[in-house]
């Protein structure tokens, strides 16, 4: 095996052209697969210690998250803080602290894992993902990513995520079922984006899942049912029962789904009644 | 083979490493620092735990060419002058240790969160030890142990 460390961008893509190796980054997956034998590679090149890599960085409109941007450097960023709150408790989910410590956002994608904690949030800000390669650069939607089954090419690193700044009014949020409370692998997780008009109607929401499919995924078919109605009890009885038979067409036959069609009840009003919360400074529900 | 540079406990080394070999079997085998204990090998049970750059890091999941330039302490980086940690004499006192494999990486991991926050709540405390798993004696003593070492 070969192992090199790159120390600017530049240098990481000419390494992939001519090798093209694994990207090592926060290495908490990458190196558990490499041992037990499911991946192979004669090369690593790790990207940890590139800066430019390492770093959130806010402009007038968008936010941009370094590819090795750490999940602790994203909890500890005041950006995430307020509105974005949903990507830092999600981020704040994964693993454990030392996981946290090691594991980064770029990976989270790259890794292509239905149940990555920090994807379901950044689905819901429409973000997308710079790549880039000796070709030159590329953008491409995070949820077409998933789409096109994982298409980063084997010459291509992931730069960044970028995502617009929501507005003040507009609230993420994030809830997940595991199994116990820390090193928990997701069992299913909801992100939700909302916004209300002056009369208490949704006027913003996108809903994203995590395990309810191959992949990470928005829920379009729940966004348009609850546009433009009022979040009462009964609406959001509704839209639970639209969102379990979305995910029935989808993993029928799983032996998972009887279970998960009855907690993904919960994780939904969990994830959608914080936004609620945040707004409103009242519990609802 | 590569080399690298590295600080462990304060002491500067360059080394020459297999480049598919872990931080975790640097420290062990070419340190001979056995107090850093493999337990699962993929980053659940957290035997492994030490601080990287002030972080704590699961030594199972770096590899050993990525730690150029770090800085690593270990559980034999805590004593000073012939005396250990308070944190370690809370554990003894407390009698927070059984079969003791937990241990180095439980005590590095408060030592982290200590550091960092030096009065954390009891829920700060199980949040900071979360990726340190006892099978032994359950995490109550080691509770108590970190609250106690907290103070010194």
């Amino acid at each position: 095996m070969q192992a090199y460390r790159g120390k600017t961008i530049e240098e990481v893509i000419q390494l992939l052209a001519k090798y093209k190796g694994k990207v090592i980054a926060g290495g908490t997956d990458l190196i558990i697969d490499l041992r037990n034998g499911k991946l192979t590679s004669d090369t690593l090149i790790d990207i940890s210690s590139i800066e430019e890599l390492r770093r959130v960085e806010e402009y007038d409109e968008t936010i941009n998250i370094g590819a090795a941007t750490t999940f602790t450097q994203i909890i500890e960023n005041p950006l995430f803080q307020e509105n974005l709150y949903g990507l830092k408790r999600a981020c704040n989910t994964v693993g454990s602290p030392q996981i946290r410590n090691k594991g980064t956002i770029g990976g989270n994608i790259a890794n292509g894992s239905p149940a990555a904690d920090s994807i379901p949030p950044l689905l819901c800000l429409d973000s997308i993902i710079v790549l880039e390669s000796i070709k030159g650069k590329r953008e491409i939607g995070l949820e077409d990513y998933y789409k096109d089954n994982i298409s980063i090419k084997e010459d291509e690193l992931i730069i960044s995520v970028q995502f617009k700044k929501p507005d003040k009014g507009q609230i993420l949020s994030f809830a997940k079922l595991g199994l116990r409370k820390a090193l928990a692998i997701s069992r299913l997780s909801i992100a939700t984006l909302l916004e209300l008009d002056e009369n208490n109607k949704v006027k913003t929401i996108k809903i994203a899942s995590g395990s309810l499919g191959r992949y990470p995924m928005r829920e379009p078919i729940v966004e348009e049912f609850l546009l433009g109605r009022e979040l009462t009890v009964d609406v959001t009885d509704k839209a639970v029962k639209v969102l379990q038979q979305v995910m029935g067409e989808r993993l029928g036959g799983r032996s998972t789904l009887p279970y998960k069609r009855i907690a993904v009840e919960r994780i939904f009003k969990e994830a959608l009644g914080d936004g609620l919360k945040r707004l409103k400074g009242v519990e609802i529900w | 083979m590569v080399e690298i540079k590295l600080k462990v406990n304060g002491k500067s080394y360059i080394l020459e490493i297999e480049e598919d070999m872990r931080l975790l079997d640097l420290l062990r085998e070419k340190l001979g620092l056995l107090g850093v204990k493999e337990g699962c090998s993929e980053g659940e049970c957290g035997a492994c735990t030490v601080i990287m750059d002030g972080k704590v890091v699961n030594s199972c999941l770096v590899m050993a060419f990525q730690a150029e330039g770090s800085s690593i302490t270990t559980i034999e980086g805590l004593e000073k002058e012939g005396e250990i940690h308070p944190i370690q004499q809370a554990f003894i006192e407390v009698g927070a240790v059984q079969c003791g494999y937990c241990t180095p990486g439980m005590i590095l991991s408060a030592k982290a969160l200590l550091d960092k926050n030096p009065n954390p709540t009891e829920e700060e405390i199980r949040e900071g030890i979360s990726g340190n798993l006892c099978r032994c004696t359950g995490y109550n003593k080691i509770i108590q142990a970190v609250e106690k070492g907290k103070g010194v």
